[in-house]
């Protein structure tokens, strides 16, 4: 699994679980269904992609200093 | 990381972020509909117009017509609620209160009346005392609740939506949301370790998997005219 893959999967969670939690300290109504389903559609897609994003940068900020350690000891 | 592939990166990094910007911007952001419900606030109404009116320890639930003006309640404690009308020749039956979640009546407290008569006089009430104690270490939250009046046929004769805001015994030891926070630090520290979970995967590949045996079938006997595979070599050694 890579880095963008496994952050936009923390992300759907963490997004799903916001939207859940700002129901439980009184600040969203899930009483119907349907608003209710958008907002945890909208909190999962948006925390995919932001899941995602930081899960690239932190693989590639990962990668490049490892590259950097290696060509050091290599010297 | 190839030279070749960091426009491709780059892409991908604009095209989400132009994803992002347009689900953002098609879709409804929740934070404004704390002030809004779907269902229309019953505050609105003027409370003196409608001959029915419910109470929940004295307070009219029709204040309570938004999730932002939610009455506060605590869960195991006993609410007591008052349902009153004044309509003359009209009788009712069973007062009815649900709450929802999610659209579906995740508790329900009806309060029937036996042998209901019309009502007679300027004001019939109809007590019902509800302790939701099956759910009160679970359900922290504001919900709704739809208080309904039903007459002895079947028919509604009138319901109210209102809000009420659950506080679990003991403050915040609910126990959805201490498992959405044990949730959350899980996802964050494998949000933060996935760098290096990507790395690590990529140092050390495992081989592609080797063929399984082929075992000969079970069924197989062996021949009695098969060749031996080694014949044993000549006394005087291999030749050159």
């Amino acid at each position: 699994m890579s880095a963008t893959t496994h952050g936009a999967a923390c992300g759907v969670v963490l997004g799903i679980v916001l939207v859940i939690f700002l129901q439980q300290v009184a600040y969203l109504d899930l009483s119907d269904l349907v608003p209710a389903l958008e907002y945890l559609i909208v909190g999962a897609l948006v925390g995919g992609v932001i899941g995602g994003l930081l899960g690239m940068a932190l693989g590639h900020s990962y990668l490049a200093r490892h590259q950097v350690d290696a060509a050091t000891k290599s010297k | 990381m190839p030279r070749a592939r960091r426009p491709a990166v780059r892409a991908g990094v604009w095209g989400a972020v132009f994803a992002l910007a347009v689900v953002a911007l098609l879709l409804n952001v929740p934070v404004l509909a704390r002030a809004a419900p779907a269902t229309g606030p019953a505050s609105i109404r003027p409370a003196a117009a409608s001959p029915y009116n419910v109470t929940w320890n004295g307070v009219d639930v029709s204040t309570a017509g938004s999730s932002s003006s939610a009455i506060s309640i605590d869960f195991s404690q006993t609410a007591n609620l008052l349902f009153n009308w004044n309509v003359a020749g009209v009788s009712i039956s069973d007062a009815r209160l649900q709450m929802y979640y999610f659209g579906f009546a995740v508790s329900t407290r009806d309060q029937v009346v036996n042998n209901p008569v019309p009502c007679a006089v300027a004001s019939c009430s109809i007590p019902l005392s509800w302790t939701p104690l099956s759910v009160n270490y679970v359900l922290e939250g504001v919900y709704r609740l739809t208080a309904s009046f039903i007459a002895p046929n079947g028919t509604t004769m009138f319901s109210e939506n209102f809000y009420v805001r659950g506080n679990a015994p003991y403050g915040f030891v609910a126990l959805i949301p201490i498992i959405l926070l044990l949730i959350a630090v899980y996802e964050v520290y494998a949000l933060v370790r996935s760098g290096r979970y990507a790395a690590l995967g990529r140092k050390s590949t495992p081989p592609p998997p080797a063929a399984p045996p082929t075992s000969p079938p079970a069924t197989e006997t062996p021949s009695s005219t098969e060749v031996p595979a080694e014949e044993p070599a000549p006394p005087g050694g291999p030749n050159p």
